[in-house]
C-alpha cells in the first residue's frame, strides 16, 4: 500500500462501507452482495475482477450510481449518495463518472461526433461549446478523421474509441470500464488499455476496471478479487 | 432549466424518426385518413353551404313566400310534421284577394301546381310536375328564357287562360330532342298548349326539383288542369329590402284573421336559409365526427409503434440513462417523437385533404376553411400527446440496468 500511496493523491475518491446488495425472487433471497468494504483513491487504476456470478456486476451498478444497496453506504467524494432521489444520481453519473461498456453502446446510425456528444446534451455546457469538446476528445482518442462516421463505418476498437472519448467529455473524476475489451480482437484490446493508462497516468483520472479476465486485471495497480459477493482478495 | 432543451429534443427526435422513414409513414397513415376525412367533409359541408347562399341570392332577397302548415319549429329548424300539413292544406282565391287588398306596395304572386303525363311528337313524359303562377314569377325566380330561346307568359294570357308553357332546359330537351322546342306543341291531359320559352340551363339544385325539369303555365290554366282554384304558396315581393320584416309581420296578421299560427308559414329566403344550413352543419359535424373515429384508431397505431420503439430502443434509455439523463428527459423525447409522428400526420393529411377538395371542387362545391386545418392540426397533435404518453412512460421508468442488459 505504501508504494501507491506515495505515488498517488492520497485523497479517497469512491468508498463502500458494508454494502449489501439482496435481490428477492419468490421466498428465496439472495445477496450479491454480502457485505463490501472499499476505498479507490483519487488517480488509482483498480480493477475488479472475479469468476462470473461473483457480484462483479452488481458491485459494478452500485459504484456506478445504477443501482442502490440494500444496505451499507456509498460515499462519493466524501458525500453519502445511497439515499439520493433518482435525479440527482442522473447528474452525479452525468458529472463525475464516466461509462466504458463491453458493447459499446453507441447509437446507431449516428456519427461518431454525435455519440461523443451525448453526455454534453444533458449537462450544463453550453451548445456552441459541444462540438469542440467532443472534437478534441475524439483527437485525445485518435479518432479525428473518423467524426463523420457511424459506428458500422468504424472497426470494434475504433467504435469502443468513440465510447471512451464520450465517457471524457463531461470531464469525469471516474472511469468506470465493464470488459471494455470484451468484444474487441487482442491487438485492439490492448489499445484500449494502453488509452487507460495514458488517461491515467498523463491525465490522473481514477479508472475502475471491471472483468473477468485475470491477465487483463493485472494491468490495472490494484486488483480486488470478488467471489459469493464478498471481497476475496485485495491484491496491490 | 430544462436538461436537455426542447430544440435539442426535437432534433434528435427528428433523427431518430427519419431513421425509419417507411414506418413513419405507415405509422401516420391512421393519422393521414382521418384528417384527410375530415378536412374533405367539412369542406364539402362549407362548399355545400356557400353554393346555397349563391343559389337563394339569386332567388333575391325580398321575396317573402307563404306555405301551408307550419315549415318551422321553434329553434329554427324544419318542423318535423311540415310535408304533412303542407301536403293537406292550401290556400284559396280569397286568400290572395285578401293579401292584393291589404298589401298595396307589394306585388303578390300565386304558385300552384298539378301533376300530369306531357306528351309530345317524340316523347312522353310521365307524371311530371307543372307549377302555374303569373307574370311577375318569371323574374322573380329568376326563369325568363334570354333571347332566342322564347318568352315567359304575361298576365294577359293569365286572364285568357291561354294554353302557353314555358319548358325547363332538360325536360324541352327530353320532349323535342332533335330541335328547339320554342313554338312547339304539347300535350297535356288532352289539351294541346303552345311551348313559347325555354328556360336556360341551370344546373344540378340541391334538394327539391330542378328548374332544368320544371314546367310552367299561367296560374288559371293549371287551376283548369288541377281541376280547382288552390293555391300552394304565395310569393310576395315586398317593395324593398328593409321592408321586409314589416310586411312579413303585416302578412302574419292578415293570415291570422282566418287562419291558426298553424296552418300557415311566412318566410324569407334568409330564414330558409338559416335552416338549410343548420342543416348542413349538423350534417357536416356528424360526418366529420365519424371521419375523426379514424383519428383515434391512428393514434392507438401511433401508440403501438412506439411501445415497440421503446422495447428496440431499451439499449439506447438505457445508455442515455447511465450517462445522466433524467427520467424526464427520457419521456420527454419519447413523447416529442409521438407528437411529431401525429402531427407530421396531420400536416400530410390536410395537405390530401386539400387537394382532395380541390378535385371533387370541378363536380360539387367544396371549400377548405382555415378553422378546419387548425383544427384537424391541433386534433392530430393532440392524439399524439394522448397516445404518446403512455409508451413514453414506460420509456421513462425504464431501470438503466435492466435496459443496458437487454438483447
Amino acid at each position: 500500500m505504501k508504494t501507491i500511496k506515495s505515488s498517488l493523491k492520497n485523497k479517497i475518491v469512491l468508498e463502500l462501507e458494508n454494502v449489501v446488495k439482496t435481490y428477492i425472487s419468490g421466498n428465496s433471497q439472495f445477496n450479491a452482495l454480502d457485505g463490501v468494504s472499499l476505498k479507490i483513491m483519487e488517480g488509482e487504476f483498480v480493477s475488479i475482477t472475479g469468476p462470473s456470478g461473483s457480484g462483479k456486476s452488481t458491485l459494478m451498478h452500485i459504484i456506478g450510481l445504477l443501482d442502490n444497496p440494500t444496505s451499507g453506504r456509498v460515499l462519493l467524494e466524501g458525500k453519502d449518495i445511497s439515499q439520493l432521489k433518482e435525479n440527482q444520481l442522473a447528474q452525479i453519473r452525468n458529472i463525475t463518472l464516466g461509462f466504458v461498456f463491453q458493447q459499446f453502446n453507441l447509437l446507431a446510425r449516428t456519427p461518431s461526433l454525435e455519440n461523443a456528444m451525448l453526455p454534453l446534451l444533458y449537462s450544463d455546457i453550453l451548445k456552441s461549446e459541444r462540438e469542440p469538446i467532443a472534437l478534441k476528445m475524439l483527437t485525445k482518442v485518435g479518432l479525428a478523421d473518423k467524426i463523420k462516421n457511424t459506428p458500422a463505418q468504424l472497426s470494434g476498437g475504433q467504435q469502443q474509441r468513440v465510447a471512451i472519448a464520450r465517457a471524457l467529455v463531461n470531464n469525469p473524476k471516474i472511469i468506470l470500464a465493464d470488459e471494455p475489451t470484451g468484444n474487441l480482437d487482442s491487438k485492439s484490446g490492448k489499445e484500449i488499455i494502453e488509452l487507460f493508462h495514458y488517461l491515467n497516468k498523463k491525465e490522473g483520472r481514477t479508472i475502475v476496471l471491471v472483468t473477468h479476465d485475470i491477465e487483463l486485471a493485472k494491468q490495472a495497480n490494484r486488483i480486488i478479487i470478488i467471489k459469493d459477493g464478498k471481497i476475496f482478495k485485495k491484491v496491490l | 432549466m430544462i436538461k436537455p432543451s426542447i430544440d435539442d429534443l426535437i432534433k434528435s427526435s427528428f433523427r431518430s424518426i427519419l431513421k425509419n422513414k417507411g414506418r413513419t409513414v405507415l405509422t401516420s397513415l391512421g393519422i393521414i385518413i382521418g384528417v384527410a376525412s375530415v378536412i374533405l367533409l367539412t369542406s364539402i359541408g362549407n362548399g355545400l353551404k356557400g353554393y346555397i347562399e349563391q343559389q337563394f341570392d339569386a332567388l333575391g332577397a325580398n321575396s317573402i313566400f307563404i306555405s301551408p302548415g307550419k315549415i318551422f319549429n321553434d329553434d329554427g329548424g324544419f318542423s318535423q310534421n311540415s310535408m304533412a300539413t303542407a301536403m293537406t292544406t292550401s290556400f284559396t282565391q280569397k286568400d290572395f284577394n285578401l293579401l292584393n287588398r291589404k298589401l298595396k306596395n307589394s306585388v303578390i304572386m300565386p304558385v300552384n301546381a298539378t301533376y300530369a303525363d306531357i306528351k309530345s311528337n317524340y316523347a312522353i313524359k310521365k307524371t311530371t310536375e307543372i307549377d302555374g303562377s303569373v307574370e311577375e314569377y318569371g323574374k322573380s325566380n329568376n326563369v325568363i328564357p334570354s333571347n332566342g330561346n322564347g318568352r315567359w307568359f304575361t298576365n294577359e294570357e293569365n286572364d285568357k287562360k291561354s294554353p302557353v308553357v314555358v319548358l325547363g332546359y332538360k325536360i324541352a330537351e327530353t320532349l323535342f330532342p332533335k330541335s328547339s322546342a320554342v313554338g312547339k306543341k304539347i300535350i297535356i291531359k288532352g289539351k294541346t298548349f303552345k311551348v313559347i320559352g325555354v328556360v336556360d340551363q341551370k344546373g344540378a339544385s340541391m334538394g327539391g326539383p330542378s328548374v332544368d325539369d320544371a314546367v310552367y303555365a299561367p296560374f288559371s290554366v293549371v287551376s283548369d288542369l288541377a281541376g280547382n282554384e288552390n293555391i300552394n304558396t304565395f310569393i310576395i315581393k315586398a317593395a324593398n329590402k328593409d321592408s321586409v320584416e314589416s310586411t312579413k309581420k303585416e302578412i302574419t296578421k292578415i293570415m291570422l284573421e282566418k287562419y291558426d299560427s298553424d296552418a300557415f308559414t311566412v318566410f324569407d329566403s334568409s330564414q330558409l336559409l338559416s335552416s338549410i344550413n343548420s342543416i348542413i352543419g349538423i350534417l357536416t359535424v356528424g360526418l366529420s365526427g365519424i371521419a375523426a373515429i379514424s383519428l383515434i384508431v391512428g393514434g392507438i397505431g401511433i401508440m403501438n409503434i412506439m411501445l415497440v420503439t421503446v422495447s428496440e430502443r431499451t439499449k439506447e434509455i438505457g445508455l442515455r440513462k447511465a450517462i445522466g439523463a433524467y427520467p424526464r428527459a427520457i419521456l420527454i423525447q419519447f413523447l416529442i417523437e409521438a407528437i411529431i409522428l401525429s402531427s407530421f400526420g396531420g400536416v400530410v393529411g390536410i395537405m390530401i385533404g386539400w387537394l382532395g377538395s380541390l378535385g371533387i371542387n370541378n363536380f360539387f362545391p367544396a371549400k377548405v376553411t382555415l378553422s378546419s386545418v387548425i383544427i384537424a392540426f391541433g386534433v392530430s397533435t393532440l392524439v399524439g400527446i394522448i397516445f404518446g404518453v403512455v409508451p413514453a412512460r414506460k420509456a421513462s421508468k425504464l431501470s438503466p440496468i435492466e435496459a443496458l442488459r437487454y438483447e
